[in-house]
């Protein structure tokens, strides 16, 4: 039964190794509230004109610690308990892009490779030969290049919007699962417990069966 | 006081005898191994997910225009709402390995054998509704896998000769899943879990009948059995400090592991996702499902694979007792079976290919064929175990299981002679 266990862990170990079509660019999001800050202002210039996040309100982003002065500049006359809808009407939308955009709400949670994915479709964006613009991640793509990566040549104008985009998807990423961290911090907690009491009764164990001759 | 309490409790309702019965006194093998631990976690994980799913009933809306965003409700506004569903989707998941772990326990030990039939029945039957219960249950966060899961295992009801298309609209309530069908399997998935811990008190009257079987194989002798209570129940809460943690884990440090992403997009009936595949435990019983071109054949494939399980108790009749403890070749097809459930588990998960549609089709073969060549390897391997020489607690047992095997025919002889 242990050569069970053994398999098992393979098997485990085995379903990262199942590959990508298109290999992504993986990122390390920023779970720091100065950095999610940035990704949010950069979002509401770059993205929420035609994007919603139904699931966001403007209420959790001054509870999170966004400075308020600036969620009253982007709510306008909107209440603080109304959650971030688009700017753009669905009906424009589809004038304008033939689809309407989906909420980001979940992006970062509804995709293979989760940020990894939404960060490197935001810079996949180039011109090709032709000077069509294409996105290799996702082809089909209606969006345009929101953050002009394509058209961004020198090394030092790339850096600063790579930097952009990891402040977005840093954004996306608490967007996604506000409780993110409040979940790991818990969890060590749990599992410190767990371990002491898993010890404990070992220690119980031995000394019940110890009676046993 | 107290004693006077339980007197009291004694004259009217048999408490005190149950306690012995069933705990203080019940014999329990002592050469048990961690290994039957996991039916004590089934019932724990069963647990959890009923108070779970209690408390996430009471935030959750069964309705296709509420139920994405109640789920989202839950996890950012509920207080621990996030804790709840998380345990509640992780659990599912732990129900399925826990269980998993049991089966093949029981498998390589032979414990369905005679005379725990009717124990592993049970057992296959809590298997079946707690497939059904966590089918349901997927449906309801209504995203696309959601949508798509379900709408393609209605589908397979097509295969019902004479009332096929009947059938599909009556489990759905309409022409495609939606509101109707929602409706009904949170009704049914809030129904189940409470008919499967009805069917786990069936099992466990059956499992105090016949009693645990041991790593041995063999029948002990009293000395050997020692009460379930302090001892099983201190080593029982010792395993399950384990399984909390790694369940833990799961829970707070990779809960989304287990979710498909796809799911996190809310159900659309107009957009097909471009590979629709079932949570992991049920894969490799999908990929048997994929790997027979007619649909007919197909389902009646799936179903078998899920159902081989309770024919056990025929296929083998070695007379050797136990399971893989003294069988070498029965031990070899034991692991082979497992090989072959991880490669039909991975067929199941990657999209259908020419190659992968092969392999998931030898796999089937060789999955059909690890059960239904049992009788002949296991004849082959008893002559040549017998010829090799056993064990003489072995012999010993074969030849009294030969005896009252012989004995019953006499019985059954005279009485027709009688007659």
């Amino acid at each position: 039964m242990n050569a069970l266990v053994k398999v098992l862990v393979l098997c485990c170990f085995s379903i990262g190794a199942w590959a990508n079509e298109v290999p992504l660019e993986k990122v390390n999001v920023a779970t720091d509230a100065v950095t999610i800050s940035r990704g949010a202002e950069d979002l509401m210039n770059d993205c929420h004109s035609c994007h919603t996040l139904k699931y966001i309100r403007y209420r959790d982003l001054v509870a999170f610690g966004i400075d308020k002065q600036k969620v009253d500049a982007w709510r306008g006359d909107q209440a603080m308990d109304s959650p971030l809808l688009g700017q753009f009407s669905d009906a424009d939308a589809m004038q304008s892009f033939g689809i309407v955009p989906p909420d980001l709400s979940l992006m970062v949670k509804a995709r293979d490779g989760g940020s990894s994915y939404v960060y490197s479709y935001l810079l996949a964006y180039h011109n090709s030969p032709d000077g069509v613009l294409e996105n290799p991640v996702y082809p089909a793509t209606k969006m345009p290049d929101a953050l002009g990566i394509a058209s961004a040549t020198d090394a030092a104008q790339r850096t600063e919007i790579q930097g952009r985009a990891r402040d977005i998807v840093s954004f996306l990423t608490w967007a996604a699962d506000p409780h993110d961290a409040e979940r790991k911090r818990l969890g060590y907690y749990v599992l410190g417990y767990l371990i002491v009491l898993t010890t404990l009764l070992y220690f119980v164990k031995n000394q019940i069966w110890g009676r046993l001759k | 006081m107290p004693g006077r309490i339980i007197k009291w409790i004694d004259q009217r309702f048999p408490l005190t005898s149950f306690v012995k019965h069933e705990l203080t006194d019940y014999p329990t093998p002592r050469n048990l191994s961690y290994w039957w631990n996991f039916g004590f976690l089934a019932g724990v994980v069963l647990m959890l997910q009923v108070v779970t799913g209690i408390f996430l009933a009471m935030h959750y809306r069964a309705d296709i225009s509420l139920s994405f965003d109640s789920i989202q409700h839950i996890m950012r506004e509920v207080n621990y709402g996030w804790l709840l569903r998380y345990m509640h989707a992780t659990g599912a998941s732990a129900f399925f390995f826990v269980i998993f772990v049991h089966m093949a326990r029981t498998l390589y030990y032979g414990s369905y054998r005679a005379p725990r039939e009717l124990l592993w029945w049970t057992g296959q039957g809590l298997l079946l509704l707690l497939m059904a219960t966590a089918f349901m249950g997927y449906l309801l966060p209504w995203g696309q896998m959601s949508y798509w899961g379900a709408t393609v295992i209605t589908n397979l009801f097509q295969a019902t000769p004479f009332f096929g298309d009947q059938i599909v609209i009556w489990l759905r309530g309409d022409y495609t899943v939606g509101d109707a069908t929602l409706t009904r399997f949170f009704a049914l998935h809030y129904l189940f879990p409470f008919i499967i811990i009805g069917a786990v008190v069936i099992h466990l009257v059956a499992l105090h009948t016949v009693k645990s079987s041991n790593p041995s194989g063999i029948d002990l002798a009293a000395k050997d059995n020692i009460p379930f209570h302090p001892y099983f129940t201190i080593k029982d809460l010792y395993g399950l400090g384990w399984f909390l943690i790694v369940y833990s884990v799961f829970v707070f440090f990779l809960p989304d592991s287990l979710i498909e992403p796809a799911n996190n997009i809310p159900a659309n009936p107009m957009q097909t996702p471009n590979h629709i595949v079932p949570e992991w435990y049920f894969l490799p019983f999908y990929a048997i499902l994929r790997s027979v071109p007619n649909l007919v054949g197909g389902v009646v494939a799936m179903g078998l694979s899920v159902m081989m399980f309770a024919f056990m108790p025929f296929l083998d009749r070695s007379r050797i007792p136990g399971g893989a403890h003294y069988r070498p070749i029965f031990k070899i097809q034991f692991y082979l079976f497992l090989l072959d459930m991880l490669v039909l588990g991975y067929v199941g998960y990657t999209p259908p290919t020419n190659q992968t549609l092969l392999i998931g089709q030898i796999a089937t073969l060789c999955y059909f064929g690890s059960f239904l060549l049992i009788p002949f390897i296991s004849r082959i391997e008893e002559r040549w175990l017998v010829r090799r020489g056993l064990p003489p607690a072995v012999i010993a047992l074969m030849e009294s299981e030969a005896l009252t095997i012989e004995q019953r025919r006499l019985k059954h002889r005279r009485r027709g002679e009688q007659a």
